[in-house]
């Protein structure tokens, strides 16, 4: 354990623990867009930019993203220095004039007393903001079906060659962790559709009910070795089962203890 | 892990306290949250509290492909992070037991923690159907 000082406030944490999970802990609020605790961070929406200094610098200080600054000895944080609220304030009016309609990015500027980009909007301007958290869990879930492709103002988060994601098994991680949840997916009686692919939905074998992708549930099988004889029914299905097993045995042992 | 969650199917009267008490133990912002526990009816006044039952090889944990359950070794419950779900259903959709679910009120997923070690449920169950009790060594 090592002591840092966030806002001056003396802060236990542990060692190699990232900089941003102390500050959270301390109850310190700083906006962050790419940061998720399921996913390495990367430090690609700087929101989470903090000002640093230790005693020995003599006064220097450093700009570093807190999510990915390893936590030192008595290191001095500060969150909320007025050249800090500039640079998220610019940053903030940026993600405005890239993406105008995301509600999450009109949310947290509101907070920074903006409603509207000092920028020229992009008129057609969607809501991903490249925070790469989709490509991120995708790999972290071990499949690498979407990345980044083109460069500079064509980049866009997509399947390789824009063709439909082969490696894509649908679990629609991408999807629920995208911060401005730009990422189109639908349910139907069908199937589920996303990054340009049909996926056929498992029903419960009792009550019809939908549960997860037929690739999803073999991918599991195959990765963690669940038996096949899960995924057949619903969680309701399931439960009702239980209890009608669990039932029997009440009324064996009734009979026994007769 | 001292502690065993008790579930007697005997004494149950399927009055449904101990849904109450989970629904409300686990609001937020003023909603009720989705009970970890359900007394099902499996045949003429016959009632099991179907819960979680904290397996020995979880296949939730297992089929979790971001370590967001965890088992907690002091009280022994399986704990889902919530800062690490993700919401891709793995877990709802592997457990045999079906007793992971999802709340569709607060969009998260769900799962019977034991209270972190004081399970409101086993508090509120008149009948004593559920209990929590300190486990004697022999």
């Amino acid at each position: 354990m090592i002591t840092i000082y966030i806002n001056g406030k003396a802060v236990r944490a542990k060692e190699n623990e990232m900089v941003l999970a102390c500050i959270r802990r301390e109850g310190t609020n700083i906006p962050t867009l790419c940061h998720h605790e399921a996913i390495e961070p990367c430090g690609s929406c700087r929101l989470c930019m903090v000002e640093i200094t230790k005693k020995e610098w003599e006064g220097w200080k450093k700009l570093v993203t807190s999510c990915l600054y390893p936590v030192e000895p008595e290191l001095m944080v500060s969150t909320h220095t007025p050249q800090i609220m500039e640079l998220r304030e610019t940053l903030l009016d940026l993600y405005l004039a890239r993406s105008p309609r995301a509600e999450l990015i009109q949310k947290m500027a509101e907070e920074y007393g903006l409603v509207q980009t000092s920028y020229e909007p992009i008129p057609d301007g969607d809501n991903c903001i490249m925070c790469y958290s989709c490509t991120r869990i995708c790999a972290e879930l071990g499949c690498h079906a979407i990345s980044a492709v083109e460069r500079g103002h064509e980049k866009v988060i997509a399947p390789p060659l824009n063709q439909p994601a082969v490696d894509c098994i649908g679990c629609l991680s991408c999807a629920h962790i995208c911060p401005t949840h730009f990422i189109e997916w639908t349910d139907d009686e069908t199937g589920r559709s996303i990054w340009g692919r049909k996926f056929e939905l498992l029903s419960c074998q009792k009550c019809g009910k939908k549960i997860i992708t037929r690739d999803f549930a073999d991918y599991q099988m195959r990765k963690r070795s669940l038996p096949a004889g899960y995924f057949d029914t619903c969680d309701d299905c399931k439960r009702m089962e239980l209890a009608k097993t669990m039932g029997k045995l009440v009324v064996a042992v009734q009979e026994v203890t007769k | 892990m001292k502690y065993r969650f008790v579930v007697d199917p005997i004494l149950c009267t399927g009055c449904r306290t101990c849904e109450l008490a989970c629904a409300f133990s686990h609001a937020r912002n003023l909603k009720q949250g989705r009970s970890r526990i359900y007394p099902l009816l499996h045949a003429k006044d016959r009632y099991v509290p179907v819960t979680c039952l904290q397996c020995d090889d979880p296949a939730c944990v297992k089929s979790c492909f971001y370590n967001a359950l965890r088992r907690n070794e002091e009280t022994g419950a399986v704990e889902l992070d919530l800062d690490r779900c993700v919401k891709c259903m793995a877990c709802v959709a592997a457990c045999p037991f079906g007793c992971a679910l999802f709340d569709e009120v607060h969009n998260e997923v769900v799962k019977c923690d034991l209270c972190k070690g004081d399970p409101a449920c086993a508090h509120f169950c008149p009948s004593k159907a559920l209990r929590y009790t300190r486990i004697v060594s022999k």
